[in-house]
């Protein structure tokens, strides 16, 4: 059996290859990984922002620039208001010999306690010359907008998986070959898995090589794979059954692409919901899963939140998987 | 070979049956033809035998496997070429027969060999997508082949084929023949099924309405009718005779010793005049 699932996934390896749409989408997280590579910045590219009075030390500004990016102000009561705006900044507010930090209160604890060492070093008369230190990060061993682009490009290359056995799916159909493996030793399951491990090495190849290109290489593998696998679950079924019920490559594609609805809902939902709302989002096999693997990026996972993520991916997975059992078996037969 | 009895299958609950109530057998080696018209049933008998429709009413065994019980290995013994050609287009016709190949647990037949025996010399290496439909099609029957079958399912297997391919193809059915291969060849094309067919079945209305040799049946509803055109006088004379009347046989005697026969024809029924004779009806 074995031999035969094996010669059904690279007939459906090498038939991918020939075919425009399913090369472009192997390709995708490659060029994803190379476009988050190149735009976004590196850890010792990250800074503050931070707001000075315009009649503040020249030289303090100017050490200030170094490793900051500063905006001057003529009062305080301006820059109190530039604070007060929607992005993350600190005020280095004059208090007799010494200054405070203002902050609005929200921002990651990362800037006020890098303002405060950048100041401590301005008043001990540190110099970039004079040290060998490097500033890596606080609280972050990655940087964080990375982290999250990259972790969104594993999101997709999870759902492009459900697409190529959508493609692959349909062109079966409309070439009525699933008759014909219907006639041969080849069982219903083994084929199934034949095509679901195409699908799913060919995403996990793309998440393995985006993130090596994107600089994740020593990040806990076993536990970015396991979350990998678990999340693939639910796009293979998707991809099985809008490959089963459309009649064209397009009409598939566009049906996969509605997985990018609960995909994207699931980031925002984790990004933006406030702790006492993320409950709602539970139900959604990739707020799990995209949870794990910011905690395994950040390097901040531990193996009971990672099997917990995992367990409930899988659950959830199956239930889908369970409900959608018998359309698809009705499809391939 | 094939046992079938009291068949029956339904597409809707409450319509009318696809199949209904049917029964018969195919020996071993025999070369067997299920004839009818389009929706007659004949496509729904060949899914049921081949597993591809779900088995609902009747006991049917196929190849020593009763296929109330699914059991794919049983696959390595059958063969089946579908009417539609279903072939790998991203693949070339090697990559296509060589692929399926391999989902067989018995010895294969090699790719290169069928390839050339259907006639596709030199197009091994061009995608199947590139193909005309007569070429898939063969390319579908060789496929069929590939696992030496002992019983073979042959849907339409000339349909669309040039005269000169069609030759071949029943010349490669009538080559497996020779070799012991039993056949279940469904037709509406009753020149196919008269040459290559040990026994036909019509099916009309999801029924069969009869079951015998090709001979017997010309035997029983053929005229028994000789028309002969021959010169007299310098004019060309035109008689039909009947071959179970005396008188017209001596006559018949007479005419050839005695005239320059220009042409000479037996009124034996075809199938398909046999065919409408049972029915009542066309054969399309």
């Amino acid at each position: 059996m074995i031999k035969k699932i094996l010669k059904v996934l690279q007939k459906d390896f090498k038939t991918s290859r020939r075919d425009f749409m399913a090369a472009y989408i192997i390709m995708a997280p490659i060029l994803i990984a190379i476009a988050i590579a190149v735009f976004t910045p590196g850890l010792n590219d990250t800074t503050v922002n931070l707001a000075m009075l315009e009649s503040d030390d020249a030289a303090h500004i100017e050490y200030m620039e170094q490793f900051a990016k500063v905006e001057v102000f003529e009062s305080v009561e301006d820059m109190e208001a530039r604070v007060e705006k929607r992005d993350d900044i600190a005020a280095l507010v004059p208090a007799g010999d010494s200054y405070e930090i203002v902050v609005q209160g929200n921002e990651p604890e990362a800037v006020p306690g890098y303002t405060k060492v950048l100041e401590a070093l301005y008043q001990l008369g540190a110099t970039k010359e004079e040290t060998t230190a490097e500033l890596m990060s606080f609280g972050h061993t990655v940087p964080p907008l990375k982290t999250m682009f990259v972790n969104m490009m594993i999101s997709m290359t999870v759902m492009l998986a459900g697409m190529l056995i959508a493609i692959s799916i349909v062109e079966e159909k409309t070439e009525n070959t699933i008759n014909a493996v219907n006639v041969t030793p080849l069982t219903q399951t083994g084929f199934v898995i034949g095509k679901s491990l195409f699908g799913g090495l060919t995403a996990l190849a793309g998440i393995v090589i985006g993130l090596f290109i994107t600089g994740y290489g020593d990040i806990n593998w076993i536990m970015i794979i396991l979350v990998g696998l678990s999340s693939m679950i639910l796009s293979l079924v998707v991809g099985f059954i809008q490959g089963l019920t459309s009649d064209d490559l397009m009409e598939a594609a566009s049906n996969v692409k509605m997985l990018f609805l609960p995909i994207a809902g699931s980031i925002a939902g984790y990004e933006l919901l406030a702790d006492k709302w993320q409950w709602t989002m539970y139900w959604s096999p990739f707020y799990w899963s995209y949870k794990a693997n910011l905690l395994i990026l950040s390097k901040t996972a531990d193996w009971p939140t990672v099997l917990l993520c995992t367990g409930m991916v899988i659950a959830l997975s199956l239930v889908v998987y369970f409900l959608a059992r018998p359309k698809i078996r009705e499809g391939l037969s | 070979m094939i046992s079938v009895k009291n068949l029956s299958h339904l597409y809707n609950k409450e319509g009318k049956p696809a199949v209904n109530n049917i029964s018969f057998e195919v020996e071993k080696g025999e070369t067997f033809g299920f004839l009818g018209p389009s929706g007659a049933g004949k496509s729904t008998t060949q899914g049921v035998l081949t597993g591809l429709l779900k088995l609902q009413k009747g006991e049917v065994n196929v190849a020593g496997y009763d296929v109330s019980h699914v059991q794919n290995k049983r696959f390595n013994k059958i063969g089946v070429s579908f009417e539609q050609s279903n072939v790998y287009g991203k693949l070339t016709a090697k990559e296509n027969l060589e692929f399926y190949a391999k989902l067989f647990d018995v010895e294969t037949r090699d790719a290169q060999e069928l390839i050339d025996l259907v006639g596709l010399s030199g197009k091994e290496n061009v995608r199947a997508g590139e193909f005309s439909k007569g070429m898939k099609h063969r390319l579908t029957f060789a496929r069929s082949m590939i696992n030496n079958p002992e019983l073979w399912f042959l849907d339409e297997p000339t349909t669309g084929l040039d005269p000169a391919i069609a030759a071949t193809i029943k010349d490669i059915i009538n080559a497996q023949k020779a070799k012991g291969t039993t056949a279940f060849l469904t037709t509406h094309n009753m020149y196919i099924a008269d040459e290559l067919c040990d026994r036909v079945a019509f099916i009309i209305d999801g029924e069969i309405k009869l079951i015998d040799t090709p001979k017997n049946l010309k035997l029983k509803y053929g005229q028994k009718l000789v028309d002969v055109e021959y010169l007299e006088g310098g004019k060309t004379k035109k008689e039909t005779f009947k071959t179970i009347d005396e008188a017209d046989r001596n006559k018949l005697a007479e005419v050839i010793k005695k005239h320059d026969i220009q042409t000479m024809h037996t009124k034996e029924a075809t199938l398909e005049e046999i065919f409408i004779q049972v029915t009542g009806r066309g054969l399309v």
